[in-house]
């Protein structure tokens, strides 16, 4: 598993899909000069949601063989 | 990035460093955030750098430099299409928003708000720091609480079916008809029973709301996603609540009171948090 996910994966335990959720969907909107805009933000919500779901298979797998 | 780079980065460009932004991740007053900063921090949304403070009059604002190879536009456009990659910068986020907000008074802001320029932030800190000071004070010793109404389809349908009288008396009809009427009866019951566990979802999610806006300060509705089904059941409703750290286990009693009420019917109870006020940030 790459190191990138190991962030994720510690997350897990938390519901990472609430997390995202909330940081990706929510706080202060201010218009900084670089800002994404909230239908890019439904996209990439979409993309998380598939993502999540192999994170966590990847996750089981990890318990399995006992790397954890 | 080479000599068509917009004029107001040549200054990063001249020194001989790559052109930066600055990511900014939550505000709040300045002291006390100087303080958090006299002990360790998280890590920031790119590893190899450090967190900083732009500060402005009595706020400040936590940010980081980042690359704009990375943050620029169009660059950026392009690595929220890679869910990896988004996630993983949108965890960082969090851990820096939440290791703020468990110190101090702050406003979470939302994931990717980037600036070219400190003097921006600065800019941006003054135009609306009455704003921003209102929202510190109006958080200042609350959480953000999430909480998850999951239905049981299954029993929530069977419990419908044996306490309607109407849904009794059809299905009884049904049983006496022939076999075509019995199929259009059925088809009838079960539009009608899928109302019905619509009104009955709707009824026990107000009911919970009331109870818990009694002791939380706040409250927000939030949009159900269509794939956030978990073991749990079916997300039928979600809300958060701002609550005071000081009321925290009055409002988890009355949670857990209400759940119990309500786990017969086919309706279970989820709180999640302590989060940053992500929910109350805006206005």
């Amino acid at each position: 598993m790459p190191d990138e996910l190991e962030l994720l994966e510690e997350g897990s335990e938390l519901s990472l899909l609430e997390t995202l959720d909330h940081v990706l969907n929510r706080g202060l909107v201010i218009a900084g000069e670089i800002t994404i805009s909230v239908a890019d933000i439904d996209l990439i919500f979409l993309g998380l949601n598939v993502l999540l779901s192999s994170v966590e298979t990847a996750h089981q797998v990890l318990n399995k063989q006992g790397k954890k | 990035m080479s000599a068509r780079e917009p004029k107001k980065m040549s200054r990063e460009t001249k020194s001989g460093r790559k052109p930066e932004g600055f990511y900014v991740y939550c505000i709040a007053g300045r002291e006390s955030l100087s303080k958090v900063f006299e002990d360790a921090l998280p890590g920031a949304i790119e590893s190899d750098v450090a967190l900083e403070l732009i500060a402005q009059e009595d706020l400040a604002a936590v940010v980081s430099p980042v690359p704009l190879s990375d943050y620029g536009e169009d660059a950026l456009q392009q690595h929220l299409t890679e869910a990896t990659w988004t996630a993983v910068r949108a965890m960082r986020h969090e851990k820096v928003v939440e290791h703020f907000s468990r110190r101090t008074s702050v406003v979470p802001l939302r994931f990717g708000t980037i600036y070219l320029e400190r003097a921006r932030v600065e800019q941006m800190l003054s135009e609306r720091g009455a704003e921003l000071r209102a929202i510190i004070e109006r958080l200042r010793g609350r959480e953000e609480w999430g909480l998850n109404i999951y239905s049981d389809r299954a029993k929530l349908l069977e419990n419908i079916a044996t306490l309607s009288p109407s849904l009794r008396e059809l299905s009884e009809s049904a049983d006496a008809a022939t076999p075509g009427q019995s199929y259009l009866i059925r088809k009838k019951i079960d539009t009608m029973r899928a109302s019905v566990a619509r009104e009955e979802t709707k009824r026990v999610a107000a009911k919970v709301e009331r109870e818990l806006s009694k002791i939380g300060d706040d409250v927000r509705h939030l949009r159900v996603l269509r794939d956030e089904a978990t073991e749990h059941g079916e997300l039928a409703a979600k809300f958060a609540f701002l609550v005071d750290r000081n009321r925290f286990d009055e409002f988890r009693s009355a949670a857990e009171r209400v759940a119990e009420d309500y786990t017969s019917a086919g309706f279970r109870l989820e709180l999640t948090g302590p989060w940053p006020a992500y929910n109350f940030a805006n206005g």
